[in-house]
């Protein structure tokens, strides 16, 4: 300290001065605020020169207020490293690979439409063909468009990237109608949800498979009830084994015990799974997490996933191959359980104005014979001319109705009947034994929303008009109350759509309740051997033992006296 | 939200796919501004919105001196009246989190609200509850247990008052992924040296308050950066509805809330 002190030439120059002097009391002063400090080095003075200075040339407002916090910035940005050092490292933007996908998916789109231009070009004579094959995508950006108009739709950056996504979903995979049905949130990552209809021969080939798989799967179907037959037999080995220990250990005659109880319960028979391209499978949905990454598609589900998905709640993780921990147990992993639920948000609000969809395609005959076959195909309405707002929003919303095929509690969209297979083979045997299955009936397809059940006391749906300030401009929203997040919009024209964005929650009033095990089943069948009774007390033994006395012996046979206590003896044991 | 930042911030709103329509924003710059100006308020907040079946409540809140103690929350159903909401009461705090039906849209409306917990001849089993005062109640509640804003945004002064931070210049990236870098709005719950114990660089104006990382259970909270990482998202499973943005390295961040008011009491079972 004192090194410095002397090197200095305005010190030296204050030590010659020896009058009080204003200069040297500054100089003194100047020196006490540069003193460094033991631990950090640092000067109070060139810690007031740095801060001074980043007031100066920042200018922010108010300093005064928040002075202390301003230091506090000033000191850390000192001890901040210094990267120049690292022989100039270059840092990627965090955004690289998210950018990098993005880059790939635009290119191959490009080079798509670029392919067809000049495709066009050449034969325009054979469009009619080359439509038909041309897969549809609903316009997502029109779309959104009037779902912001409404309150609800995605931020424009994520809808452009949308969009050309579902182009790549196109192009990569043989799908030929895209729709966006929505985005559902995980706590990692959210998947985006398309929903195609894969095309014929895609489907025909999925079909294929689907039925050679079926074929083991019926052998398994038949291996099931083997299983409890081996059972028993297990237990009877068990069974033996004891049988074998008991007269060793005790020498008393075993007690006569009752037959060991045997499970009644059977599992139910197997509920088909709907092939693909029908009921629940009826859609193909593929998901992806960040816009650019490869589309995958989820699997078909069972109606098994569809009914335990309903007993349980849980948010999705972003990750498709995350457990499912649930009681009863889920088959499957994340993807699954992400099918099951956008299968039962799909076919409760998928909603539209009555008459936007029809049957068939406007030809009267052939919508017999779909509706013979139980799976009703739709399409869009020609001859739809739209409803006014005031019709559309009318709290009654008779004016709206579902096209998503309703899941009876069965798991399935068209009721399968246990007991087909019986009646088939004996029905005059089994007709008075079995109960009748009563068919699962639902809601028929285009039933009115106006029927759909409340949700505490209140209707499902809300409607609302997006503006009250500009009629013309005016749409008709509807929001779910079922599942919040799913809405859909109409407006006095030809245009409807329905989304969901949402946590793929349902609400349930009042809370989620998880299911309760089932009661066991009794054992034993009630008898005395197997009933709990209290232990005879001494006074009960006593009063049984002087109840019981045998009649006091003839005196003239002392022989037999010695034999009483003996038998006693045993009796108290 | 900001209410004079509404056009900006309306691009970071995700909530359940809600997306603010221009008009509301328009009626909300006017008739919020009008309301700022008639109560000398220095922040003026859009809150969110709480459905009803025949109308929807539309809550915005007014900061005058002190960011956490004065805060002034108001409610409207058609934007020309807005109306302020009364202070909640404990015992109305508690009803609103078991009452079952909807919100009417009406603040005059009575509801009865059923205690499944009491036995059946007990006199406080039903109990009546106006919907105002349920809206004052579910809304106090849901600041206390959702509303938050991200380390720094407000800071307490020497003499105790907590301010809005002119300074805030946003949490760096690597700060916006912990949830440590986000406190509750809500005067703190725990001990006052919870905070500052553990963090080294703590400040004494700023870890006033509670962080939510200590809110039970873990992963209660859901926390995500998105548009390329310049955006936190924060969202509550208790509160489904809830969400809060910040952008990474600026001064912007926004509460919103737009649900129907009912607390989550799942939770547990979702994660």
């Amino acid at each position: 300290m004192s090194k410095t002190f002397l090197l200095e030439p305005e010190i030296i120059a204050a030590t010659e001065n020896v009058m009080p002097d204003l200069n040297s009391d500054l100089i003194k002063a100047k020196n006490f605020l540069k003193q460094q400090s033991a631990a950090t080095g640092d000067s109070l003075y060139d810690h007031l020169v740095d801060m001074v200075q980043k007031i100066l040339t920042h200018k922010p407002p108010d300093v005064v207020d928040n002075f202390e916090q301003f230091s506090w910035e000033v000191k850390e940005e000192k001890l901040r490293p210094n990267f120049d050092l690292l022989n100039d490292v270059y840092l990627t933007p965090p955004q690289l690979e998210l950018m990098r996908t993005m880059d790939d998916m635009f290119k191959l789109v490009a080079s798509k439409s670029q392919k067809m231009e000049e495709v066009g070009e050449e034969e325009q004579e054979l469009d009619l063909e080359e439509e038909s094959t041309k897969p549809r995508i609903s316009d997502v950006i029109d779309h959104n468009y009037y779902f912001r108009q409404c309150g609800y739709g995605l931020p424009e950056s994520e809808c452009y990237a949308l969009y050309i996504a579902l182009n790549m979903l196109t192009i990569k995979e043989p799908v030929a109608t895209v729709r966006f049905f929505g985005k559902i949130f995980g706590t990692n990552a959210d998947y985006y949800v398309a929903e195609t209809d894969l095309t014929i021969e895609e489907l025909d080939r999925r079909i294929r498979e689907f039925d050679m798989k079926d074929m083991p799967g019926e052998g398994e179907g038949e291996g099931q009830p083997e299983e409890p037959d081996n059972e028993p037999e297990e237990r009877k080995e068990i069974l033996g084994e004891g049988e074998e220990r008991e007269p060793k250990t005790k020498e008393l005659v075993p007690p006569k015990l009752p037959p060991l109880p045997v499970s009644t319960w059977t599992p139910e028979p197997p509920i088909p799974v709907e092939r693909p391209g029908q009921g629940v499978n009826k859609k193909v949905y593929w998901v992806c997490t960040s816009l650019g990454s490869p589309w995958v598609c989820l699997p078909d589900i069972t109606p098994q996933h569809v009914r335990v998905a309903r007993l349980t709640v849980r948010v999705m993780t972003g990750d498709l191959d995350a457990e499912i921990q649930s009681f009863p147990p889920f088959e499957g992993t994340e993807r699954h359980y992400l099918r099951a639920q956008i299968a039962r948000i799909a076919a409760a609000t998928s909603i539209s104005p009555q008459g936007f969809f029809t049957f068939g395609s406007g030809e009267e005959e052939e919508d017999i014979d779909m509706e013979e076959a139980g799976d009703m195909n739709f399409n869009l309405n020609p001859f739809y001319q739209g409803h006014t707002i005031k019709d559309l929003v009318d709290p009654s919303l008779g004016y709206w109705v579902h096209h998503g095929r309703h899941i009876l509690p069965q798991g399935r969209t068209i009721w399968w009947n246990p007991r087909a297979d019986m009646m088939d083979e004996g029905e005059e045997e089994e007709e008075e034994n079995l109960p009748l299955v009563e068919p699962e009936t639902g809601p028929a397809l285009f039933s009115a929303v106006a029927g759909d059940a409340t949700v505490a006391g209140a209707p499902a749906w809300s409607a609302h008009v997006s503006t009250t300030l500009t009629s013309s401009r005016a749409l008709a929203l509807l929001r779910s109350k079922l599942w919040p997040g799913a809405v859909a919009y109409a407006n006095d024209g030809k245009r409807s759509e329905c989304m969901y964005v949402g946590w793929g929650l349902k609400t349930q009033m009042p809370n989620f309740s998880p299911l309760q095990l089932p009661r066991p089943q009794t054992e034993y069948i009630i008898g005395p051997e197997v009933m709990e009774m209290a232990d005879p007390t001494f006074a009960d033994e006593e009063a049984y033992r002087i109840a019981h006395l045998p009649p006091p012996p003839p005196q003239e046979m002392p022989g037999e006296g010695e034999g009483f206590p003996e038998e006693e003896e045993e009796e108290e044991d | 939200m900001n209410v004079h930042k509404l056009w900006e911030y309306r691009e970071y709103v995700k909530v359940n796919g809600i997306m603010l329509t221009n008009e509301l924003i328009s009626l909300l710059q006017t008739s919020l501004t009008m309301l700022q100006v008639e109560n000398h308020f220095t922040h003026m907040q859009y809150w969110g919105q709480i459905y009803g079946v025949d109308r929807d409540y539309h809550i915005a809140v007014g900061i005058n001196r002190d960011a956490i103690n004065e805060r002034k929350y108001f409610y409207t159903t058609d934007f020309k009246f807005w109306g302020l909401l009364p202070k909640a009461k404990k015992k109305y705090k508690f009803l609103s989190l078991i009452a079952n039906t909807p919100f009417r849209g009406d603040i005059s409306e009575k509801i009865k609200v059923l205690d499944e917990a009491l036995d059946q001849g007990d006199p406080e089993r039903c109990k009546n509850m106006k919907e105002e005062k349920r809206l004052a109640a579910t809304i106090s509640n849901i600041c206390e247990e959702a509303e938050v804003c991200a380390r720094g945004q407000l800071v307490k002064q020497p003499d105790g008052v907590v301010v809005v931070s002119p300074n805030f210049y946003g949490l760096t990236g690597p700060e916006a992924k912990l949830l440590k870098s986000y406190l509750h709005i809500r005067p703190a719950q725990h001990k006052w040296n919870t905070n500052i114990l553990t963090r080294a660089d703590y400040n004494l104006s700023m870890d006033f308050l509670d962080s939510i990382d200590m809110d039970i259970p873990n992963g209660c909270w859901n926390l995500t950066l998105e548009n390329v990482g310049t955006v936190a998202y924060l969202k509550s499973l208790y509160w489904p509805g809830m969400m809060y943005f910040h952008k990474v390295r600026t001064p912007d961040a926004g509460f919103l809330y737009v649900g129907n008011g009912r607390k989550n009491l799942d939770v547990p079972f979702l994660i």
